[in-house]
């Protein structure tokens, strides 16, 4: 069985190790594929693509829960009452603002990980990824304690006699932006580092040979060939903070209403699963559009 | 976000040592940044005060004795282990079947494929939420161990797939064909030979499928029902009402979990290597 034939055959697969030997349709190939990507597709498809289907045909159905039409009135109502907008353009600024602020804390973390040759390296690096691995409820219960009235950042100030009544640190949109770039800077760092460590010094090194300041070395070279690292961690921190729940709810303390608390509002208290459906697809789009601009950015940018 | 290299980087002049400084004073400042928050919560769990306020006055565990003392916590702690194991090994499965076909086979349409996968992790977690208990409410599924088991799996899935593809594309191929030339099957080279090497990459995703189970709480909120809570659900119950150090006491207990399983899987495989 495993004669010169299996040997020679093998021999030649490994010679070209991504193609399957002949050129026919070869429906053990098909059967074992579809064997190994199967469990897979049907988790994905019972779990995310079905009930995200129904969920976008609920939105559109005029009644709940026995339809008779089809009407775009919710998405109507989402997109033109200033109770809404005011929700969705808060949740996209957010966003937007924890994007940046991660991006510009974590660029230098990530440099430091991808060039230093510290031995501390590999311990900055633990510490880095830890919070990802404490629950996000003991980091948010963490963030109560330094912004509240009675907690560590009043304490200090009071301490230091430089405030005399508390500061109200809690209940505001910048709370929440504390609390959401802690918990996605360990995302944003990994994203650029990674990145950082692919790109060859020799460039920074022809730079500066050529008469480049470090600053111009920074700014013309090596940030452009980072500019993907920031862009897919920009993506993910991005996505994780137009759909957060826990962190504005447990800081924001009813002040600071997102999207995500809108759609639970919605569906859960209020009943209203139509309503609460289309906010979750406008979030679910909006979501998308950065990603596609995301896209776009990257091919405009691409080094090949 | 591939992987990161650990190793020494290839020999650069240095810069100069003040910039250096610099630059290590302010990753210090960040990893006190990211740290602060959690470390504040332990000195709390023994405080003697009925608030969480800091500093924390006195010396007490009746914090952790409350917590023996509400059955409530013990309950969600084993309904949340037990989701989480159970979500971990279905994603094993199916995402260490998924990986072989990825990484084995070529085929069309297979980085859309990859990325279809991937979706879990950028997919707003509170619309996959809603999306599954709209789904399972007709079914009666919706306060069932079943309906948190599917929405965990989904969401642990990429963790493991994407740790066993990397694993997996660093094999060498020539020995899964060294062990079919020496009349192996299929079954028993990937059991004998592919398997044990993808172990350090299947346990590292593992883990954070794990972490990631445990500690999910906007997709439960829409599946879970009185008794039927996860640990940080019930967490979060109970910060609504009592904001006292009953919190800080769990809060420190799940550090010390979490600690040592960091530092067992690190002595193991070496997170560094496999995060990625």
């Amino acid at each position: 069985m495993s004669g010169t034939g299996a040997l020679a055959a093998n021999a030649a697969r490994a010679e070209r190790p991504d193609e399957a030997p002949p050129r026919r349709v070869d429906f053990g190939r098909i059967v074992s594929l579809a064997a190994l990507l199967g469990p897979a597709v049907l988790l994905l498809g019972v779990g995310l693509v079905w009930p995200f289907l129904m969920m976008a045909r609920m939105s559109v159905l005029d009644r709940f829960p026995d339809p008779t039409g089809l009407t775009l009135e919710f998405f109507q109502t989402v997109l033109t009452d200033p109770y809404f907008l005011r929700i969705i353009g808060r949740t996209f600024s957010l966003a937007v603002v924890v994007t940046a602020i991660t991006a510009v804390i974590g660029y230098p973390v990530a440099w430091f990980l991808a060039r230093s040759r510290s031995r501390w390296k590999h311990l900055v690096f633990l510490g880095v990824i830890s919070p990802l691995m404490v629950s996000i409820i003991v980091r948010s219960i963490g963030w109560t304690i330094i912004l509240g009235n009675e907690g560590f950042i009043n304490a200090l100030l009071t301490a230091l006699g430089i405030i005399d009544t508390p500061l109200r640190l809690m209940q505001s949109f910048w709370s929440v932006v504390a609390g959401m770039v802690h918990i996605l800077i360990p995302f944003m760092v990994l994203s650029v580092a990674s990145v950082l460590g692919k790109i060859d010094p020799a460039y920074a090194e022809a730079a500066k040979v050529m008469g480049a300041n470090p600053v111009r070395t920074f700014l013309k070279v090596t940030l452009p060939l980072s500019v993907q690292g920031i862009a897919s961690g920009s993506v993910i921190v991005f996505c994780l903070t137009v759909g957060a729940y826990v962190t504005p709810v447990m800081l924001g303390r009813g002040k600071v209403t997102v999207m995500a608390m809108t759609i639970h509002e919605q569906m859960v208290v209020l009943v209203d699963w139509p309503t609460g459906a289309a906010v979750a697809m406008v979030l679910t789009f909006g979501t998308l559009v950065v990603l596609t601009l995301y896209g776009l950015f990257l091919r405009r940018h691409a080094r090949r | 976000m591939s992987d990161i290299s650990l190793d020494p980087p290839p020999p650069h002049a240095a810069r100069a040592p003040a910039s250096e400084r610099l630059l290590n004073a302010y990753v210090v400042a960040v990893l006190l940044f990211l740290a602060l928050p959690i470390f504040i919560v332990v000195p709390l769990a023994f405080s003697d005060d009925v608030s969480l306020s800091f500093p924390p006055h006195g010396f007490s565990l009746r914090w952790f004795a409350n917590i023996w003392a509400r059955p409530e916590f013990a309950s969600a702690f084993a309904l949340s282990a037990a989701i989480a194991v159970f979500a971990t090994a279905l994603s094993l499965v199916a995402g260490t079947l998924a990986a072989v076909g990825l990484v084995r086979h070529q085929f069309p349409g297979r980085d859309s494929l990859v990325t279809f996968f991937m979706t879990p992790l950028i997919f707003p977690a509170i619309v996959l939420g809603a999306a599954v208990a709209l789904m399972l409410a007709p079914m009666g599924l919706l306060r069932s161990f079943w309906g948190l088991a599917l929405a965990h799996t989904v969401l642990t899935f990429p963790y493991v797939l994407r740790t066993a593809v990397a694993t997996l594309s660093e094999i060498d191929r020539a020995l899964g064909e060294a062990a079919y030339t020496l009349g192996a099957n299929r079954w028993k080279t990937f059991r004998h030979v592919t398997l044990p090497l993808m172990r350090p990459g299947l346990l590292a995703g593992a883990t954070f499928a794990l972490i990631v189970s445990f500690d999910e709480f906007t997709v439960s909120m829409f599946l879970v029902g009185p008794g039927m809570m996860t640990l940080p659900l019930e967490m979060y119950n109970y910060a609504e009402f009592s904001l006292d150090p009953t919190i800080a006491a769990i809060s420190t207990i799940l550090l010390i979990i979490t600690s040592v399983a960091i530092l067992v899987i690190e002595k193991l495989v070496g997170l560094g290597k496999q995060f990625s």
